[in-house]
């Protein structure tokens, strides 16, 4: 009994300690493949960089703009019935910022992309495999890893950086209004209570997270994305690509937070 | 003396402990064209692994116009590949793109010419493939034959000097397809463009190529010009083409 749960945490040890090392070497082939970028033309990135964005940042709009409304509207209702009962009102604007502008608004937006985008370049990047059009890339010249991946992270940090200062912008707005039909407080106040709280750090800590969260995202989903060596593998390397996705930008969100509350 | 364009030198290529290819050797000039042809794992697929990809390990050498692709590092290997038009029986196509756009993704990648040459250019591939109509749709609105023209322009469209095709015309209508051999005729007439067709029907490509060689278990059986082709009493060659089972190949 002993001995099984011996063996199977040193095995699962192992995979981990694998995995960790394969992910490795593909992050080295995509800094290798930087250096393709002098032999370019930067116009054929510059399409998909534009498709990316707007797949990843427009189109998925509407849903940051509704689930921004809603935890927002939450929060701050929470916030206004609930810290005068604590004799804490005076931090209303500090515990907004920490709660939307710092933590959940750069991890929800980040959780709707990985769920959006991530599923699906690990999607198109599998089928692209198994359909060989990478293959017929790679043997044109192209270098796949710069041509796939590069533009993605690009895109990805872009959509992710916008949809957060907007996420951000509608909890505090909508939210506020949506608030109101349960609790009143003066727009004024309510406003000048979050500019007084708003930091350097905030912003510092918000744009670190979309920074990190960009990178990660798309770099995570392209490793699965040419994992499957055939179509049936497709949905188990998509469903990899996702989950572990989800649990790093939780890590990262984590360790981001704490190193910004412990400078 | 003329050009070599590829040298193929006692190439053997061993993967999982089976011998793949075994002691091939043959060279192509320049404005020659070559079939190789032989049965299923015969070997003239793997011909692909050391001439086109040239990341596989081997014994022998593969030159390219004299140089060994061995020593290719990552970027130089690159370019060789971009000077190589290649076209396998997949197509690969990328599916998120047009017919227009396809063609013109290596153009994209690697040319000087700007936007507006590069669409010329790309035009002219379609008015002569007759790919007008359609170059606007993406590859799952094409029928068989308009993926196979759209692939093969997207393989000259940097104007390689050779051109490598592999199991290309399998199941296609030839008379739908009659655009891509007029294309080829004209570039084996230029003399400084070279044509591999690595094909499981030599027979319709007599017109087209003047050397046609036969693989059987990694090794080279028959080599020799179209007459020989056509006349030679090679025992694999005539096996070959009657399809007869008798022979000194056993077919599994």
């Amino acid at each position: 009994m002993i001995e099984n749960t011996v063996i199977k945490i040193g095995s699962w040890a192992i995979d981990i300690r694998n995995g960790v090392k394969d992910f490795s070497l593909f992050i080295k082939s995509i800094v290798t493949s930087f250096k393709s970028l002098r032999y370019i033309r930067f116009r054929s990135l510059y399409t998909i960089i534009i498709n990316q964005t707007r797949f990843t940042g427009v189109d998925a709009l509407s849903i940051v703009i509704i689930i921004a409304l809603l935890l927002g509207a939450t929060v701050i209702i929470q916030a206004l019935t609930s810290l005068p009962k604590f004799g804490v009102e005076g931090f209303l604007g500090n515990l907004l910022v920490i709660i939307i502008a710092r933590e959940l608004g750069p991890l929800a937006t980040t959780l709707i992309v990985i769920a959006r985008s991530g599923s699906a370049i690990a999607t198109e990047i599998s089928v692209q495999k198994w359909s060989k059009e990478i293959l017929a890339m790679e043997l044109m010249g192209i270098d796949t890893k710069l041509f796939i991946v590069f533009p993605r992270i690009i895109a990805s940090i872009l959509s992710i950086m916008g949809l957060i200062i907007i996420f951000d912008v509608v909890a505090f707005i909508g939210g506020y209004l949506i608030a109101l039909t349960v609790i009143y407080i003066p727009m004024d106040t309510f406003g000048q209570t979050l500019i007084d709280s708003f930091t350097f750090k905030d912003i510092t800590a918000a744009l670190a997270k979309s920074i990190l969260f960009g990178i990660a995202v798309p770099l995570i989903c392209c490793y699965y994305g040419f994992k499957p060596n055939s179509k049936f593998e497709i949905p188990i390397f998509v469903s990899k690509a996702v989950i572990r996705t989800l649990f790093v930008a939780i890590i990262v969100n984590i360790a981001i937070s704490t190193i910004f509350y412990l400078i | 003396m003329e050009e070599l364009i590829l040298e193929v030198k006692n190439v053997k290529y061993t993967r999982d402990g089976v011998t793949l290819l075994n002691n091939i050797s043959f060279s192509l000039k320049k404005g020659e064209a070559m079939v190789i042809f032989g049965t299923e794992d015969s070997g003239i697929s793997h011909l692909f692994d050391v001439i086109i990809r040239g990341d596989v390990s081997f014994e022998g050498d593969v030159l390219y116009k004299g140089s060994s692709i061995k020593e290719l590092d990552y970027f130089s290997l690159m370019e060789y590949k971009e000077e190589i038009g290649y076209l396998h029986g997949d197509y690969g196509l990328i599916s998120n793109l047009s017919v227009e756009q396809n063609i013109s993704l290596p153009l994209e990648y690697h040319s000087s010419l700007s936007g507006a040459e590069i669409k010329n250019y790309v035009n002219k591939l379609i008015f002569d493939l007759n790919l007008d109509h359609c170059k606007k749709l993406r590859p799952f609105q094409l029928s068989r034959s308009e993926i196979l023209k759209t692939a093969f322009a997207r393989s000259i469209a940097n104007e390689p000097d050779l051109l490598y095709l592999e199991h290309a015309f399998e199941n296609q209508c030839y008379l739908n397809i009659i655009t891509i051999f007029d294309i080829l005729k004209k570039r084996i007439a230029r003399k400084d463009k070279s044509l591999i067709i690595v094909t499981y029907r030599p027979e319709n490509f007599i017109d087209i190529a003047n050397r046609f060689i036969m693989f059987f278990n990694g090794r080279i059986v028959f080599e020799g010009s179209k007459d020989e082709f056509l006349y030679s009493q090679n025992p694999y060659l005539i096996q070959y083409k009657t399809n007869n089972p008798e022979g000194p190949m056993v077919i599994l």
